[in-house]
């Protein structure tokens, strides 16, 4: 089973992103409300993926990363962002930080953990 | 002396009250003119306010476009984050995913969760159009295949399409080279399937939605056709227009968002093409229309011009082409008959002096030869580089011979322009060799064009007695004419240079000579093009009204002989302000 952990400021939004996830691919979903809970968060739960909000207030999503991969520990797990900003510019910038992919909000709840699959290439899910 | 007092007397009385009268009327001449000077001043400081204010408030306005670009940006990135809790939320209880719901709430979510979806497209093509016409999104051209583009459209929207019961076909007509064009795919993908989702939309269960793509030599046409309900004459240009529905209850009923085709226009726009709306001849449905250039690589432009053009009336201009080498002679010769003008030509730089210095004489009517012709010579194409008398030598002379000195002259040569500095008024235009057809037609027609000369008129006509007796009016008048016969030359036309007036018949073979309007009135260059429509049908209150949105002259053909039509086109032609400073 994998195991997951979304970072989200916003409550709601990791509730549903983590019932989503739950119920469609059956993973195991850890959450943190904040980029420095969840770089604490991925040391302790070692996910297979990370989900991250862009726009964190304090310590935004493409500086959480960055210093997650400072770490050695949590480094090679990949990140996908998780932003509502559609600009192409934002797009780029974030590609190039090299994380594993970007995701847009709002997304549909029940593609999400299919999406998450695609860009990470896993292929041997069994998703409902 | 004192013999005559009174005399003197009298002389002294009227020289004073005649002095007084002058002095009198001198002042209130100066009054005048005073009070002229005031009214001036007060004039120029009001106009100069009037001038700051405007500054002022163009200042004013950029910094608000830019508050307001910003302001769409945050605002749409502030609803989607409540939107992602909602979609999500929704759409996890309507998915039972997390048991059973009463039907009647089921009926409930579904609604919340549809106008969920509809509420997300607004904010996305809100942002998009946004982005388009701030300029902050711009295009990634690259070179593309239409055909390509449309199938995955097509592809794309093929389901959306099966849940309507509605089948999809794409033909095309266009030869397998003439395809291509520079273009942002994903926009281009996007117009199409904006297009095709809205043919969907408004057809009925079981009908036909055919895209259909063909070329010509400079542009590529892409067609969708639907057999919908078609959308009302006063409504074909306002479906553009943003939040436009043709029937108020539209919008909810077919879960549009109101702008879908004024991005289709803004992206056709950016890629310096045009897309309008035309009813289907005979028909029930809709024909969207897509106009694009064709890539101007001369890889991809190897297919022969159809002969459709090459049969157009000539009336181009007569072109005097000077090369030393036969074969690029006969080359431009070609390529520029094709194009409707005449040719003479020359092997040297003498040659062609002499040959610019009949013509000019021929066209003066001091000499006349059969079998050459008789109009002046419009341009002359100038190799530099030749044996004997060569370019720059040759140029000289005929500026230096008030027979040839005001013909325009484009010099054809292997150099740049800047490299081969020419002196100042020496020639008008630069192809540098080797040139490619489209390249030197455009140089021409801008060289033509600049020269001012008494006007370009295009007749749209497809009655060809008609169309003759037009041209044939306006060429012995000194106005250049030409004619085409359909819809599409005449759009070819257009995107090869503006002419300075068009007369346009209603009838014609490939449509409504009106969609024609609709096309250049959403041209920049064309949008204020004066236009005579020539109609053998009455037209209805809303074509009328249509027409009247630009400078538009409405003549019948059951009443108004080609004759008249020709002296009024000569009135308007020679009452343009730009023609006239050349006069």
């Amino acid at each position: 089973m994998r195991n997951i952990l979304i970072i989200d400021d916003e409550d709601d939004i990791r509730e549903v992103a983590a019932l989503s996830l739950e119920a469609t691919a059956g993973w195991h979903i850890t959450t943190a409300s904040s980029g420095a809970d969840g770089i604490r968060a991925a040391a302790d739960a070692r996910p297979h993926a990370i989900l991250m909000d862009v726009m964190m207030p304090g310590m935004d999503g493409p500086t959480t990363f960055r210093q997650m991969q400072q770490d050695p520990q949590i480094a090679g797990i990949p990140v996908l962002l998780l932003t509502a900003k559609v600009q192409g510019v934002d797009q780029r910038r974030f590609a190039d930080l090299g994380v594993a992919g970007v995701l847009f909000k709002p997304f549909d709840p029940l593609k999400l953990a299919d999406q998450i699959c695609q860009t990470l290439g896993w292929a041997d899910e069994s998703l409902i | 002396m004192t013999a005559h007092p009174p005399i003197l007397l009298l002389l002294l009385l009227v020289s004073v009250f005649l002095l007084g009268l002058h002095t009198l009327r001198q002042s209130s001449r100066t009054r005048g003119l005073r009070q002229e000077l005031d009214r001036l001043r007060e004039e120029l400081i009001r106009s100069r306010e009037l001038a700051e204010q405007q500054k002022a408030k163009l200042a004013q306005r950029s910094s608000l476009d830019n508050v307001k670009d910003e302001f769409i940006s945050t605002v749409s990135h502030e609803l989607r984050t409540p939107l992602t809790s909602i979609r999500g939320a929704l759409g996890l209880l309507t998915s039972g995913m997390l048991g059973e719901i009463d039907p009647k709430a089921q009926n409930l979510l579904r609604i919340a969760a549809a106008n969920t979806e509809r509420l997300i497209r607004l904010i996305n093509d809100i942002l998009d159009l946004e982005r388009m016409e701030s300029g902050n999104a711009p295009l990634q051209l690259r070179r593309c295949s239409i055909l390509e583009l449309a199938r995955e459209a097509i592809d794309a929207i093929t389901p959306m399409g099966d849940d309507a019961g509605i089948r999809l076909e794409l033909n095309s007509s266009a030869p397998r080279d003439a395809i291509y064009f520079d273009a942002d795919p994903d926009r281009i993908v996007q117009v199409l399937t904006n297009l095709l989702s809205n043919a969907i939309k408004f057809s009925p269960a079981g009908s036909t939605v055919s895209v259909q793509v063909h070329s010509d030599v400079n542009s590529l046409l892409l067609k969708v056709v639907d057999q919908g309900r078609g959308i009302p004459a006063d409504k074909l240009e306002a479906v553009f227009d943003r939040f436009l529905q043709v029937e108020s209850a539209d919008s909810s009923r077919k879960g549009g968002t109101g702008l879908g085709l004024a991005i289709c226009r803004s992206i056709v726009h950016q890629h310096g093409g045009a897309i309008w709306a035309q009813p289907n001849h005979g028909g029930p449905g809709t024909t969207l229309w897509v106009q694009l250039s064709r890539s101007a690589r001369s890889s991809d432009r190897t297919s022969a011009a159809p002969a459709a053009i090459a049969s157009a009336e000539r009336g181009e201009g007569l072109v005097l082409v000077c090369d030393d080498d036969p074969g690029i002679r006969v080359v431009v010769a070609e390529q520029l008959r094709q194009h409707g003008y005449d040719i003479l030509e020359a092997g040297s730089g003498q040659e062609a002096l002499s040959v610019a210095r009949e013509q000019t004489a021929r066209a003066a009517g001091l000499r006349s030869d059969a079998g050459l012709p008789t109009q002046p010579i419009a341009a002359i194409l100038m190799d530099l580089y030749m044996p004997d008398l060569n370019g720059w030598e040759a140029l000289e002379k005929l500026r230096d011979s008030p027979a040839t000195a005001s013909i325009p002259v484009i010099v054809l040569s292997v150099s740049p322009p800047t490299e081969r500095v020419l002196p100042k008024g020496a020639a008008q235009g630069w192809v540098q060799k080797p040139f490619n057809e489209s390249l030197l037609l455009a140089e021409l027609q801008r060289v033509l064009h600049a020269a001012g000369g008494a006007g370009q008129v295009l007749v749209v006509e497809q009655d060809v007695e008609i169309a003759g007796a037009l041209v044939t009016s306006l060429n012995g008048s000194g106005v250049r004419a030409a004619h085409v016969g359909t819809l599409q030359q005449a759009v070819d036309r257009c995107m090869m240079g503006a002419p300075d007036l068009l007369v346009l018949d209603t009838a014609l073979p490939d449509g409504d000579g009106l969609s024609l309007v609709d096309w250049m009135r959403h041209q920049p260059v064309l949008s204020t093009l004066p236009l005579i429509v020539y109609s053998g049908r009455t037209l209805s209150e809303s074509e009328m009204q249509r027409l009247r949105a630009g400078p538009a002259q409405i003549l019948d053909k059951a009443r108004v002989r080609p004759k008249q039509v020709a002296d009024l086109v000569l009135m308007l032609v020679q009452h343009r302000p730009d023609t006239a400073a050349v006069a």
